[in-house]
C-alpha cells in the first residue's frame, strides 16, 4: 500500500511525460523538410504523386486528426505501417528489439565487470596509490573517448588485421550463435567504455562517501578484514547510487545506441529509427522515440521501486 | 549482498562469453552454392515502376526483367522480348520470348507487357517514367506473344526507355487478382525471387526455377547484407562475409590494392555528376544569366577530376562522353583554357554588376563524394570572385528544397545518362522533365530543338542538331555536367566469378548476375 | 580557482594543463606557421605523416594538422557557447521553479522530465532534422540535452535555500522576489552551477562531435573534430592517421575538461575519504 501510494503520482506524471513526448515527436516530424514522397520518387516527385502518397498514408488529413488517429491506434497496439516496406511497424520493432537488448546486456555486463572492481579499488586506495591512479585514469579515459572514436579505432584494428572478431554484418544468434558473438562483441565493447567509466566513478564516489561513516571506523577499530568490510558494509551501503546510474545507463543503451548501431551496421532499434528518419518514414520514428522514452521512464521507475524496497525510508514522507 | 550476487551472475555470463570467444571454432559461414552481395543501401520502396533510386533499381534488377536490354556499347539487345521491329516511325512490334515465366511458373504473356506499360502510364501509379516512354496512342496484343505499340509521335528513345528497369514487366494477372501487391512485394521473371527480407538487415533471394536462361550459372541462393558504411563493407569483403559489392568512392581500388584476392572493376556509365543552378529564384544571384555563365566558366572540372577522383574519371558533357559524341566539346566551357575562362567569368560578373556574388552550394550528405566535389568547386570559383558556402543536408531535405520549393542557389547530384544521347538532354526542357521546373528556365528555342531531336534517327543530321543544342545548353548555364560517374564493383576472385559490363547506361550494374558463379 | 591548485592531485593538474594548452593552441593556431587548413591540393592526396605534413594530408590534399587545430577551436567554441547559454537559461528556470513553486514549478519540472526522457542523441537527430544541419542546430541540441542538468540541480538547491532564515528575512523586509533571487539565492547556487557547467561542457563536446560525425553538425569545409573524424572514416583502413589524430585530440580535449571538472568539483564539494589500510 505504501509502495502503491508512492507510485501512483509517479505513474500519472509518467503518463503526462509520455503524452508530451508523443506530441513533440509528432510535431517535430511534420516540421522536418522533405517527406517520404521525396525519398521514394527522388527528383521526379510531382504534386500529383505527392498527393497520391499523402492519401495512401493519411497525411492529407489535418494534423490534429492525424495525431489523434495515431494515438487511438497506439492504444489498440497498432503502430502503423512502414512507408518503405508497408510492413507493420510493431513487427519490425519486435524483430529488432532483441538485437538492441543483446547489445545493451553485453555492454552492461562489460561495464559492470570493468567498472565495479576498479571503482572499489579507486575508493579504498590510499591517496597516491598506483591502483587508484590507474582506476582514475581508466575512468577519465572512459568518460572522454566518444563511442564513435573507439568504434572507429576498433574497426581499423579489426579490418586491417583479420582477427577473429568481425566488423558489421549482423547475424541472428539463433541461426549462428558464434557468428553473432563475433559481430556483437566489438560494438558492445565500444558501448561499454562509457559504462565502465560511469560505474567506476559512481562506485568510487559511493565508496568514498561510505568510508566516512562511523560504522566503517568502528569496523576498522574492531579489526575486521578489509575484504569483509567492503562486502558487508561498503557495497551494501553504496548500492543505491550505483543502481541509479546503472539503470540510467541501461536506458541509454536501449534507446541511444544510434551512433554505434549505425557505425557497425547493427540492425537494432537505433539504426531503425535513424534510417526511418532519413526516409521520413514517420510511423517508425514516432513509435521508436516513444518506445525509447517509455523504456527510459519505466527503467527509472523500476529503479525507484528498487530503492523503495531496499531502503524503507523512501516513500515514508521524506520525499 | 544483492550487489555481490548480481555481480557474480554477471561475472559468470562474462566468463561464458569469453569461453565461447576462445573455445569454439568459427562456424562455416556461407552455405554451399550461395553468393553474398554487400548491398550499400536498402531499397526506398518496393514498386519498381515508381522508385527513382539506384539502391532500389539494383534489387529490382535481380527479380524483374525488361523487354529490352543493352550491351557494352549501349546497343539494344533482346530481353524479355525475343525480337522487335519498328514498322513505321511510330509503330513497334515486340515478340515475347517463349519460355519466359514469372517465378510462380506462369508464362509471361502479352497482357503482362501491356498491363505493365499501362500501369506506368496511369497517373495514379505516380511513375516518373511516364514521359520517357512518349505518348502511347494504342497498345494491342494480336496474340499471346505479340505486342504492338502505336505512338502518337515519333520518339527515338522509346526503345531505350523500355530497357530501364523502371519499365519492369510485372505479373499483371496476379496483380489484378490481388495475389501480388507491387508496393510491398517483388515478383518478376528475372533470375531470382525473394525468399526472405529483413529490412535494413538482409535479403535472401533464391533462383527463379522458371527462369528462361536454362544455362545460367547463378547459384541457388543470392543473399544480400545491407552494409552502408564503406569501411565496414571493405572489412566484410576481406573476411569473406560478402563476395561482391559496389562503391562510388574512386579511392576504393587504392584501398583494396593490397588484397590479392579482391578485384575492383570500374564500370563506365553514361551517368555524370551535375550541378543544378537555380535560374528561377529572385533571391539567388543566379537569377542573372551572366552570373550563371560566370559560374559555369569558373568551375574547374579538371581539378574535380584530379583532386576528388585522382584523375580516374573524365570531364563530362551534357551529351555524355560515353556515347562517343563530341557535340558539346567546342563550347567555351570546355574549349577555352582555365585562364581564359577565369577572365571571361570575371568580365561577366563585372558586367552583371556583381563582382562578388554570395552563393551556397548544396551537396547532400548521402555520399561523401558530393561534399568533396563541392569543396573543390568552392576553391575554383572563389578565384573568379564568388563568395561560397557549402551545406550538406540529408537527402529528403535536399530534394524538398531543390525540386519542390526551389530554395537554393546551386546543388550537386548526378544524372542518369540512360542509353540514348537524346534521353538525358531531354531533361533540359522543363516542360518535358517537370522535375526541374522549380529552377530550370524555359527556353522555347531549346525546347523545340529537343523535341525535334527525339524523332531524328541516329546519324549526321542528328549530330548537327546535337551541336546546336549543346550551344544553347551552355549558354543557359542552368544544369551543368561535371565529370563522369564511374561505378566500382569489388569482388572476391577466390570465391566467385563475375560478369560485369564495361559500360552501363541505366545503372544496370548487375545485368549479368545470372552469369555470376560461386567457386566454393 | 588557482588557490585550489595545491590540493588537487597530479592527474587533475595534468588535465588542467592540457586544457589550457589546447585552448591556447586553438586560439593562436591561425597565427602559427602550420599551413593553410583550407588549401586544397597543398600536397599529394592521402599522404602519410611527414615533416612537411605532420598529421598527413586528407583526401583533397589538405594538410591535416592545421585542420585539426581549427577543429579544436571550433569544437570548444561551439560547445562553450551552447553550454553557457544553457546554463543561464537553466539557472533562471531552476530558480523560478524552486523559489515560486506551485504551477511554475510543475511546468518547469515536467518540461525538464520530458526533455530528460528523450535519449539525447535521438533528440539531437530530430532537432538537427527540423532545423537543418549546421552550427545553430548543434547548439540547440546541446542546450536541449544539458538543460535538465541545470534545472534539476538549481531547482533543488533553491528549494533548500527558500526556507532558510536569511531568505525569509529578506522577504519579510520587503525585497522583491527577483531581488531575492539575484542578490541572495544566486550567489549560493553559483558553485553548483559551475560544477554542472563542467559536466555539461564535456557532454556538449561529445554531442557536437557525434552530430558532426553523423554529418549533422557544422558544414564543410568548416572543420570541427567530429567532422574531421567523419571525413577520415571513409579512409579508415588506408589513411588511418586522419581518424587517429583527430580522434586522439578530441578524446584528449574532452578528458582535459573532465579532469578539470573533477578538480573543480572536489574543491567546491569536498568529500574526504579515508584509507582502509
Amino acid at each position: 500500500m505504501r509502495i502503491l501510494l508512492y507510485f501512483l503520482p509517479k505513474l500519472i506524471f509518467a503518463s503526462i511525460t509520455m503524452l508530451g513526448v508523443s506530441a513533440l515527436v509528432f510535431l517535430a516530424l511534420r516540421m522536418i523538410p522533405g517527406g517520404y514522397a521525396d525519398v521514394l520518387l527522388g527528383p521526379f516527385v510531382t504534386p500529383e504523386a505527392r498527393e497520391a502518397i499523402a492519401v495512401r498514408y493519411g497525411l492529407d488529413q489535418p494534423l490534429l486528426v492525424q495525431y489523434l488517429n495515431w494515438l487511438g491506434a497506439l492504444f489498440q497496439g497498432d503502430m502503423g505501417v512502414s512507408m518503405v516496406t508497408r510492413a507493420p511497424v510493431l513487427d519490425e520493432f519486435l524483430r529488432r528489439a532483441p538485437v538492441t537488448l543483446e547489445l545493451a546486456l553485453l555492454a552492461l555486463a562489460f561495464a559492470l565487470a570493468g567498472g565495479l572492481p576498479l571503482g572499489i579499488l579507486a575508493g579504498i586506495a590510499p591517496p597516491g596509490h598506483r591502483g587508484g591512479i590507474l582506476a582514475r585514469l581508466v575512468g577519465a579515459l572512459g568518460a572522454s573517448v566518444p563511442d564513435f572514436v573507439l568504434g572507429s579505432l576498433l574497426i581499423f584494428v579489426f579490418s586491417v588485421w583479420s582477427l577473429w572478431l568481425r566488423v558489421g554484418g549482423y547475424v541472428s544468434p539463433i541461426e549462428d550463435p558464434v557468428g553473432n558473438l563475433r559481430t556483437m562483441l566489438l560494438p558492445a565493447l565500444t558501448l561499454s567504455l562509457f559504462g565502465i567509466a560511469l560505474v567506476l566513478r559512481t562506485t568510487r564516489d559511493a565508496v568514498l562517501r561510505v568510508m566516512t561513516e562511523g560504522y566503517i571506523t568502528t569496523a576498522l577499530a574492531r579489526g575486521e578484514r578489509p575484504f569483509d568490510i567492503i562486502r558487508l558494509h561498503v557495497l551494501r551501503n553504496s548500492a543505491i547510487p550505483i543502481i541509479t546510474v546503472v539503470t540510467t545507463y541501461f536506458g541509454f543503451l536501449l534507446g541511444g545506441a544510434v551512433v554505434v548501431e549505425v557505425l557497425f551496421s547493427i540492425p537494432g532499434i537505433g539504426f531503425f529509427i535513424f534510417s526511418g528518419l532519413e526516409n521520413r518514414d514517420y510511423a517508425i520514428v514516432q513509435a521508436g522515440v516513444l518506445i525509447a522514452a517509455a523504456v527510459f521512464i519505466s527503467i527509472n521507475m523500476l529503479a525507484d521501486l528498487a530503492y523503495a524496497l531496499i531502503d524503507p525510508r523512501v516513500g515514508s514522507g521524506r520525499h | 549482498m544483492k550487489m555481490t550476487r548480481q555481480q557474480g551472475i554477471l561475472g559468470l555470463a562474462f566468463a561464458a562469453g569469453l569461453g565461447m570467444l576462445t573455445g569454439l571454432p568459427g562456424a562455416a559461414y556461407a552455405a554451399d552454392d550461395t553468393i553474398v552481395w554487400g548491398k550499400p543501401g536498402e531499397i526506398t520502396g518496393f514498386d519498381a515502376h515508381v522508385a527513382g533510386t539506384v539502391a532500389s533499381w539494383q534489387m529490382y534488377q535481380m527479380v524483374y526483367e525488361t523487354l529490352l536490354t543493352t550491351d557494352d556499347s549501349m546497343a539494344l539487345q533482346p530481353g524479355l522480348a525475343e525480337s522487335w521491329e519498328q514498322t513505321s516511325p511510330t509503330s513497334y512490334v515486340f515478340k515475347i520470348r517463349p519460355g519466359a515465366a514469372f517465378s510462380n511458373g506462369r508464362a509471361v504473356v502479352a497482357a503482362d507487357v501491356i498491363g505493365s506499360l499501362m500501369r506506368i502510364k496511369n497517373p495514379e501509379t505516380a511513375s516518373y517514367w511516364t514521359a520517357q516512354l512518349g505518348t502511347i496512342a494504342k497498345i494491342e496484343a494480336p496474340d499471346d506473344h505479340t505486342v504492338t505499340v502505336e505512338l502518337e509521335a515519333p520518339h527515338t528513345a522509346f526503345l531505350a526507355a523500355l530497357a530501364h528497369v523502371t519499365a519492369a514487366i510485372m505479373p499483371i494477372k496476379e496483380l489484378e487478382e490481388g495475389s501480388f501487391d507491387p508496393t510491398s512485394q517483388l515478383m518478376g521473371s528475372g533470375p531470382f525471387m525473394v525468399a526472405n527480407h529483413k529490412q535494413d538487415e538482409s535479403w535472401s533471394l533464391t533462383k527463379n526455377p522458371h527462369y528462361w536462361r536454362k544455362d545460367a550459372t547463378a547459384p541457388e541462393t543470392l543473399s544480400a547484407l545491407i552494409i552502408p558504411d564503406d569501411s565496414a563493407r571493405m572489412a566484410a569483403l576481406r573476411d569473406g562475409r560478402i563476395d561482391f559489392t559496389t562503391f562510388s568512392n574512386p579511392d576504393v581500388a587504392l584501398m583494396l590494392a593490397r588484397d590479392s584476392n579482391i578485384e575492383v572493376l570500374p564500370q563506365q556509365t553514361t551517368n555524370y555528376y551535375r550541378m543544378d543552378v537555380n535560374a528561377k529564384s529572385e533571391t539567388s544571384a543566379f537569377h542573372d544569366i551572366r552570373v550563371r555563365q560566370a559560374f559555369n566558366l569558373a568551375l574547374d572540372r579538371d581539378a574535380i577530376n584530379d583532386l576528388v577522383f585522382a584523375g580516374s574519371t573524365t570531364v563530362d558533357y551534357p551529351v555524355p562522353a560515353a556515347f562517343g559524341k563530341d557535340a558539346c566539346h567546342n563550347t567555351s566551357t570546355y574549349a577555352l583554357s582555365r585562364e581564359d575562362r577565369l577572365s571571361k567569368a570575371k568580365d561577366l560578373l563585372a558586367e552583371a554588376g556583381k563582382p562578388a556574388p554570395e552563393i551556397t552550394i548544396m551537396a547532400t550528405s548521402a555520399d561523401p563524394v558530393y561534399g568533396r566535389i563541392a569543396q573543390v568547386a568552392q576553391q575554383s570559383i572563389t578565384e573568379a570572385g564568388f563568395k561560397v558556402d557549402i551545406v550538406q543536408p540529408p537527402v529528403a531535405e535536399y530534394l524538398d528544397k531543390v525540386f519542390t520549393k526551389g530554395e537554393f542557389d546551386v546543388s550537386l547530384s548526378w544524372l542518369a545518362g540512360y542509353t540514348d544521347p537524346s534521353m538525358v538532354i531531354a531533361w533540359w526542357n522543363p516542360n518535358f522533365a517537370i522535375w526541374n521546373q522549380s529552377f530550370q528556365e524555359d527556353v522555347p528555342a531549346l525546347d523545340t530543338a529537343l523535341e525535334e531531336v527525339k524523332s531524328l534517327p541516329d546519324g549526321e543530321i542528328r549530330d548537327t542538331k546535337l551541336v546546336e543544342i549543346c550551344d544553347m545548353i551552355d549558354d543557359g548555364a542552368n544544369l551543368l555536367a561535371l565529370v563522369s560517374r564511374t561505378d566500382y564493383i569489388a569482388y572476391r576472385s577466390d570465391t566467385i566469378e563475375v560478369k560485369v559490363a564495361k559500360r552501363s547506361g541505366s545503372s544496370n550494374t548487375f545485368q549479368f548476375i545470372y552469369d555470376f558463379k560461386s567457386l566454393d | 580557482m588557482f588557490s585550489i591548485f595545491g590540493r588537487i592531485d597530479r592527474l587533475s593538474r595534468f588535465g588542467f594543463g592540457l586544457l589550457v594548452f589546447l585552448i591556447l593552441l586553438g586560439l593562436i593556431g591561425p597565427y602559427l606557421p602550420l599551413g593553410d587548413p583550407m588549401r586544397i591540393g597543398a600536397g599529394p592526396r592521402l599522404s602519410s605523416p611527414s615533416w612537411l605534413f605532420p598529421f598527413g594530408t586528407d583526401e583533397l590534399g589538405r594538410s591535416f594538422l592545421p585542420r585539426v587545430v581549427d577543429g579544436i577551436r571550433a569544437t570548444f567554441l561551439l560547445s562553450a557557447v551552447a553550454v553557457i547559454i544553457t546554463a543561464i537559461i537553466g539557472t533562471l528556470l531552476g530558480m523560478v521553479a524552486g523559489f515560486f513553486g506551485g504551477v511554475a514549478d510543475q511546468v518547469v519540472a515536467r518540461g525538464a522530465d520530458i526533455l530528460f526522457s528523450f535519449p539525447a542523441i535521438l533528440a539531437g537527430l530530430l532537432i538537427a532534422a527540423v532545423m537543418g544541419p549546421g552550427q545553430i542546430s548543434a547548439i540547440a541540441v546541446i542546450s536541449v540535452a544539458t538543460l535538465p542538468l541545470f534545472i534539476r540541480v538549481v531547482r533543488s538547491v533553491t528549494l533548500g535555500l527558500a526556507s532558510r532564515g536569511f531568505i525569509v528575512a529578506a522577504q519579510v523586509a520587503g525585497a522583491s522576489p527577483w531581488r531575492v533571487m539575484i542578490v541572495h539565492i544566486l550567489p549560493n547556487i553559483i558553485g553548483a552551477v559551475i560544477v554542472q557547467l563542467t559536466y555539461a561542457l564535456s557532454i556538449g563536446m561529445i554531442i557536437e562531435s557525434a552530430l558532426s560525425f553523423l554529418g549533422l553538425g557544422g558544414q564543410a569545409p568548416y572543420a570541427s573534430l567530429g567532422s574531421l573524424l567523419r571525413q577520415g572514416s571513409a579512409y579508415l583502413t588506408f589513411a588511418p592517421w586522419l581518424v587517429l589524430s583527430s580522434g586522439a585530440v578530441l578524446s584528449a580535449a574532452i578528458m582535459a575538461v573532465n579532469l578539470t571538472g573533477d578538480a573543480v568539483r572536489d574543491a567546491l564539494e569536498p568529500l574526504k575519504g579515508r584509507s582502509l589500510t
